[in-house]
């Protein structure tokens, strides 16, 4: 038998205290693990969001007070204005309409340079991008999803009809349901050519977009405003340090309460031992061996449970989240926090009741009835 | 014959001293020989046992054994692994592992390997009689048997002194003869040095010298010329 042996079957003697242990344990770790994984989850699709190519941020009229999709308008030479600002590396003008669309007698139409749709964040999901001026429109695939259409259907809008030639999807919830189309055509059913609603604007490679922002608010600051979609990733950045703050707390708690409940299942342990742990002194184990081993044993006991609360956190998360609408993502990372907790409350937990262990005398651990 | 015991004037006291245990004991006991201590419970008999094993320290004189000053020396674990082994009256044995499992708990202070480890606990095993026992747990064996496997437990690491605190104490008289011959036919064998505490007189009378305990002194320290003329067991 190896000594490995002896401590790895030492805690299961005692299969009610282990198990309670266990469990106690694995509750924390199924927290970290799920926790952790919705975390990455969240800071995945965060990233994706901000490198896809959407714009850094967005133009609009002053009067309309800052929203991003206003119906006032501007006049659609600002866009050249923009354009020609220091840093800016390219601007283009959306249209935002109210008109009929489908069986909906009122609803928004979007108008935007075919060119321009990677800078509003669309993404074709299927068929293809419209061509400039012509009767083609895309569709948001919750809208698509909602009315029954897809790609090569028709839709009527404002009493023309326009052919669907794509789907797309965008990370932007204002506009995952929306109707586009090419701003010209939008200018052309409106006879309107020279009003836009919103420029999106994308900053030169490496350019703070916050300096470019102010730059033109310091330009321009009279009569348009820059609404800064910076600002909301900082506000998505703070939630998801606070979630990941809260991991941390979380871990901790599990911390402490899981070497609470070591220390006690080892305790009881070595005190019901203690006759046992004077024989082991009486043939000759040095203390280094007997604290190798209630520490091992302690190991034993949180490393089982980092396993188990791994593949229940795992399996748990991946169960449930899809239905709250969550894509947990779970890296090596999550996993070695895991094994460290586990770790580092085998070791708190072993080391006191072991140390207590070493400290009785032989004779005193052998008379002990 | 060269002393392996050589015990000056040792004190032992507990409760700060109120409870004179040991109250200037003087001892020497040769290589070999097998000796046996007798005396009214509570007279001292098992606390002289935890010294000359070094489970506990005295509060003076000194204690030589094996080569180790008991005293002075920091490296008692070493001193129990390699020159002790102990039989209790209690077997002691851990229940959650086989019986050879158990006799191989001593050698986890050796150089062997787990094979070699495994091959020694079973000799020692056939030696008292249990070999088809050995992957038993010790729950599944009679008191007597258990008390077999913890005298195989105390030669796990070839020991220079087996030290048995009344080994047989809780078994019957026939069981107990047995074993205790048992232990007296290993110590032969191996030319191990014996040292039994006894309430029995027919099992301390086997012994080469009989040594008598009363309040913490020597009352006995028995004939040690008998030694030559040894008691035929048969
Ligand atoms: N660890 C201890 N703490 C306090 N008193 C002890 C301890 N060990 C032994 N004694 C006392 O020392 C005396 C001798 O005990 P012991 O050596 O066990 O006697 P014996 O083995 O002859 O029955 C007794 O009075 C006993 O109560
Ligand atoms: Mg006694």
């Amino acid at each position: 038998m190896s000594f490995l042996k002896f401590i790895i079957k030492n805690p299961f003697r005692r299969k009610n205290s282990a198990i309670l242990s266990i469990v106690g344990i694995c509750i924390g770790i199924v927290v970290i693990v799920a926790l952790g994984g919705i975390t990455n989850g969240l800071v995945s699709t965060f990233e994706e969001t901000i490198h896809a190519g959407g714009a850094d941020f967005s133009i609009s009229g002053k009067e309309t007070g800052g929203s991003a999709y206003g119906t006032n308008t501007i006049d659609a030479n600002w866009t050249d204005k923009i354009a020609n600002v220091s840093g800016v590396n390219e601007a283009y003008p959306i249209y935002v309409v109210l008109t009929s669309v489908g069986d909906d007698y009122m609803n928004t139409l979007i108008g935007i340079d075919p060119n321009g749709t990677a800078l509003a964040d669309l993404s074709i999901n299927e068929g293809r991008i419209f061509k400039d001026n012509a009767s083609e429109a895309i569709l948001g695939k919750i809208y698509a999803e909602d009315k029954g259409l897809s790609v090569g259907d028709s839709i009527k809008i404002d009493g023309e009809d326009f052919k669907i030639v794509g789907i797309y999807e965008t990370g932007d919830s204002n506009m995952a349901g929306g109707v586009f189309t090419s701003i010209s055509k939008v200018g052309d059913l409106m006879d309107d050519e020279n009003s836009i609603s919103n420029i999106y604007v994308k900053v030169d490679k490496g350019a703070d977009p916050q300096e470019v922002a102010d730059r033109i608010d310091a330009m321009y600051g009279d009569n348009i405003t820059t609404v800064s979609s910076v600002m909301e990733m900082n506000q998505m950045a703070n939630m998801l340090n606070m979630l990941q703050a809260s991991s941390w707390g979380i871990s901790l708690l599990a911390i402490v309460v899981g070497a609470l409940g070591i220390i006690n299942t080892m305790l009881m342990s070595v005190f019901e031992r203690t006759r046992e742990i004077g024989v082991l002194k009486a043939v000759g184990w040095s203390n280094r061996k007997i604290l190798t081993m209630i520490v091992g044993e302690s190991l034993v006991i949180t490393l089982l449970s980092a396993v188990i609360g791994s593949i229940i956190g795992v399996v748990l998360c991946s169960v449930l989240c899809p239905m709250m609408g969550l894509n947990p993502l779970f890296t090596p990372y999550i996993f070695i926090q895991a094994f460290g907790i586990a770790i580092i409350v085998g070791i708190i937990g072993g080391l006191y009741p072991a140390t207590k262990a070493v400290k009785l005398p032989p004779t005193e651990a052998l008379r002990y009835e | 014959m060269s002393n392996i015991v050589e015990i000056n004037n040792l004190v032992k006291t507990y409760e700060n001293g109120h409870i004179k245990a040991l109250n200037g004991i003087d001892l020497t006991i040769c290589e070999g020989e097998f000796v046996s201590i007798i005396g009214p419970s509570g007279s001292g008999k098992s606390t002289l046992l935890n010294m000359l094993g070094a489970l506990d320290l005295p509060d003076s004189g000194s204690i030589n054994v094996a080569g180790y000053d008991l005293v002075s020396n920091k490296n008692l674990n070493v001193f129990r692994a390699q020159k002790i082994g102990f039989v209790f009256q209690l077997h002691n044995l851990i229940p959650n592992l086989s019986v050879v499992e158990n006799i191989e708990i001593p050698m986890f202070t050796s150089k062997l390997s787990n094979s070699e480890m495994r091959s020694r606990a079973l000799d020692l095993l056939d030696a008292v009689g249990l070999r088809d026992k050995a992957s038993l747990k010790p729950s599944k064996l009679s008191g007597g048997e258990r008390q077999r496997v913890a005298i195989a437990r105390a030669l796990a690491n070839n020991p220079s002194i087996i030290l048995a605190d009344e080994p047989t104490g809780s078994l019957d008289s026939k069981t107990s003869t047995k074993i205790l011959k048992q232990l007296i036919d290993l110590h032969r064998s191996n030319n191990v040095t014996l040292i039994i505490v006894t309430h029995d007189m027919d099992v301390a009378n086997l012994a080469d010298r009989v040594i008598e305990v009363l309040d913490g002194k020597l009352v006995n320290a028995g004939d040690n010329s008998l030694l030559e003329n040894k008691i035929n067991l048969d």
